[in-house]
């Protein structure tokens, strides 16, 4: 699961130059923006079933809680 | 001798969607302003009635209340407007705004906003050209279209898609109903304080809020400012105005 979350980031932040690591802090990546946040949480819900809103996003700051986040969410 | 002046639209019956809030409601209240019976559609029926204690007493205004996204509601538009035709005027008003990002758009959200912001219009005026239905004088439709019909917007691609559609409708249905009288013309505003505005992207952040602030000249919008655009297009003052669109922005595609 953490590979095709690490996928889904990339795919969803569109990063074609590195590999996230789980212990960045996403939100400074260059390539987060308010569209970026969108997306990222329309392909959490298609690939993973969960809802993830921007409020609950606001208190996440790696993608390791995030990925805490939505496993917590799919119980 | 008194003369009517030719913005008034006394004496028209003008049937307008969105009608609950924002620029249709706004549109309601100018129109009730300058004389006409309103005819409300929204989905909320006690923000319809708010609307229409806005419109005031002088005239009997009517309501009805449904979800133009469900596209098997129009046979009650059809009994509604046989009730009050005949019908001068039209403004369509009801609309989402959503803010999407390309790779992920869906075909239910695509559907979902063509349906309330061009087919619900389309599916109207179709009711509205009827005979029995239309006022023998000729009529206008107005519909409410926007600057992203002319320049683009990251997340906007599905909204200028339906709003684009509605500027190339206009175009064509003013030259097949033109010998009958029936003018169809669009308004494109920008940004003006609304409850769909209220929920743009940019409102949780204070930077792109000052970025759109700097792109309207004037400043932001009211419904209001949209609202007496049309009054102009619904009234006879315009008689000789069809297949436009009119730019209402505060001056944002100026530059």
């Amino acid at each position: 699961m953490d590979q095709k979350f690490l996928d889904l980031i990339k795919e969803a932040l569109e990063i074609e130059d590195r590999e996230p690591q789980m212990e960045d802090a996403f939100k400074e990546y260059n390539e987060w923006d308010s569209l970026s946040q969108l997306t990222l949480i329309a392909e959490l819900d298609d690939q993973f079933g969960v809802t993830v809103t921007s409020d609950e996003l606001k208190g996440i700051i790696t993608l390791q809680e995030l990925l805490d986040q939505v496993k917590k969410a799919q119980g | 001798m008194h003369q009517t002046s030719p913005f008034s639209l006394t004496g028209k019956t003008i049937l307008i969607t969105g009608a609950s809030s924002g620029i249709g409601r706004a549109c309601a209240v100018a129109c009730a302003k300058q004389g006409a019976r309103v005819l409300a559609l929204g989905r909320d029926r006690e923000r319809l009635q708010e609307t229409l204690d806005l419109c005031g007493s002088d005239q009997v205004h009517g309501a009805l209340s449904l979800d133009l996204g469900d596209g098997e509601a129009i046979g009650e538009v059809l009994i509604f407007l046989k009730e009050h035709a005949p019908i001068h005027g039209f403004v369509h008003a009801a609309g989402v705004s959503p803010t999407i990002p390309f790779k992920v758009m869906k075909p239910k959200q695509w559907e979902e906003a063509f349906q309330l912001n061009v087919f619900s219009a389309v599916q109207i005026m179709q009711l509205l050209t009827k005979v029995g239905i239309k006022s023998a004088d000729g009529m206008s439709m107005v519909l409410i279209s926007s600057v992203m019909s002319e320049v683009g917007e990251k997340g906007k691609s599905l909204y200028a898609m339906t709003k684009s559609a509605l500027i190339g409708l206009v175009k064509s249905l003013a030259l097949e109903y033109a010998d009958k009288q029936i003018r169809f013309n669009a308004i494109s505003p920008s940004v003006v304080n609304s409850p769909l505005s209220e929920k743009s992207l940019y409102r949780n952040n204070e930077a792109a809020l000052q970025q759109v602030l700097d792109q309207h000249p004037l400043g932001l919008g009211e419904g209001s400012d949209v609202a007496h655009a049309a009054v102009y297009l619904l009234s006879n003052a315009s008689r000789w105005v069809t297949g436009t669109n009119m730019v209402v922005d505060g001056g944002y595609l100026a530059r």
